[in-house]
């Protein structure tokens, strides 16, 4: 029996690196294609992708409908600059960083974002993120409310594990005020937390 | 028991979720977006600057025209001055301008002989400078017409083109003030 389980275990494992080893060639296949112009090889990618961006820009933006409209901006964008990737970072991290940079550029075209967010918040059911329950829905709600410095840096450095100096780069700022804007993110959340008891 | 706190949110933070599907496909927006042939945009910043670069050289031109009576000596115009087409990425700035830009390099041309050779070298080195970043930027801006700043940049290099230009009439016209006197 205890042989069986190691085969069994053992050939799970093998399954694994090997479907493992599939995505990471076939990605690579999607990309070669898509960089000719292949709009199903990029739809390929962009179902291999698109919960991770997706993810992130509602981490980031607080907002069902600005996180989809900044995950259609960043693949238009990924596939307008496809010529360009060269595979120095993985793809994954290349889209991540097209993401952050639409939803900066987004933020900046609109001047009134500070009146949509509170409105959006007086109106409007928070994101939901479909695997986050109990305390986490609470600390997810809480991030949604941080303001949007602290929120950008702890989306990506506590959530993504982007270091600081990543995540500084992505949000064109100084490495000191990532770690600045992360404490400061870490403080307001406790605070927040606190007085619902939260100990996760 | 505040950083303990804070740990535990770190710890926290690292078990929410990262995968999140939206509520609803994204791709056929997506698939609209880049089956449609990408066309250059005329964008409100790239009128804006088109046409500031417009009224620079048609001032200029006005000018010329009025302060200058008769045609200058005609001059040999050496391979390195010839002008670039003047455009953003691909949009050309019209024969407006390009009639203007003609006329002052024309102007320049004929002035420039009388400047002090270390002088005229001097100017050359500079306008080759200005237009070689215009050529640059301007392949730039063919791969990447939206990017505000190589517009921005693309605006700032016609100018100094065309201030380099107008000093060298200067130049020589407060010369030509002085010998008279």
């Amino acid at each position: 029996m205890a042989a069986l389980l190691t085969a069994n275990s053992s050939d799970y494992s093998q399954k694994m690196v090997t479907a493992q080893t599939d995505a990471v060639a076939d990605e690579a296949a999607w990309i070669r294609q898509a960089q000719r112009s292949d709009a199903r090889a990029f739809e390929a990618l962009y179902r291999l992708h698109v919960d991770k961006v997706y993810g992130l820009c509602l981490r980031m933006t607080g907002n069902v409908s600005e996180a989809e409209d900044c995950t259609q901006d960043a693949f238009i964008q990924a596939w307008n600059k496809l010529g360009k990737f060269r595979g120095d970072s993985a793809f994954a991290t290349w889209l991540h960083r097209i993401a952050v940079n639409t939803v900066l550029g987004r933020i900046r075209k609109s001047k009134r974002e500070q009146d949509r967010i509170q409105l959006v918040a007086d109106t409007a059911p928070m994101p939901v993120a479909t695997s986050d329950t109990g305390e986490l829905r609470d600390l997810s709600d809480a991030v949604d409310r941080l303001p949007r410095g602290a929120r950008h840096v702890f989306v990506l450095h506590a959530v993504y594990g982007y270091s600081h100096d990543e995540a500084a780069n992505m949000l064109g700022i100084a490495a000191g005020t990532s770690k600045a804007q992360l404490h400061r993110a870490r403080k307001l959340l406790s605070q927040q937390l606190k007085q619902q008891g939260f100990e996760a | 028991m505040t950083d303990v706190r804070e740990d535990k949110l770190e710890t926290a933070a690292r078990r929410l979720a990262t995968d999140i599907s939206p509520d609803r496909d994204l791709w056929p927006g997506i698939a609209e977006t880049i089956a449609s042939p990408r066309r250059p945009r005329w964008t409100p910043m790239l009128a804006q600057a088109a046409a500031v670069v417009l009224l620079i050289g048609a001032s200029s031109a006005v000018t010329y025209v009025a302060v200058k009576g008769q045609e200058g000596p005609v001059v040999q115009v050496a391979p390195e001055l010839l002008f670039e087409q003047a455009s953003f990425g691909s949009h050309n700035l019209g024969p407006g301008f390009q009639d203007a830009r003609n006329m002052l390099a024309a102007e320049f041309d004929a002035e420039l002989v009388r400047l002090a050779p270390e002088v005229r070298d001097d100017v050359e080195a500079n306008l080759k400078i200005v237009r070689i970043a215009i050529v640059e930027i301007s392949q730039a801006l063919e791969e990447d017409p939206d990017n505000v700043l190589l517009q921005e940049r693309l605006l700032r290099a016609y100018r100094d083109e065309l201030s380099v230009l107008r000093r060298v009439g200067g130049l020589t016209r407060n010369v030509m003030m002085r010998n008279d006197i």
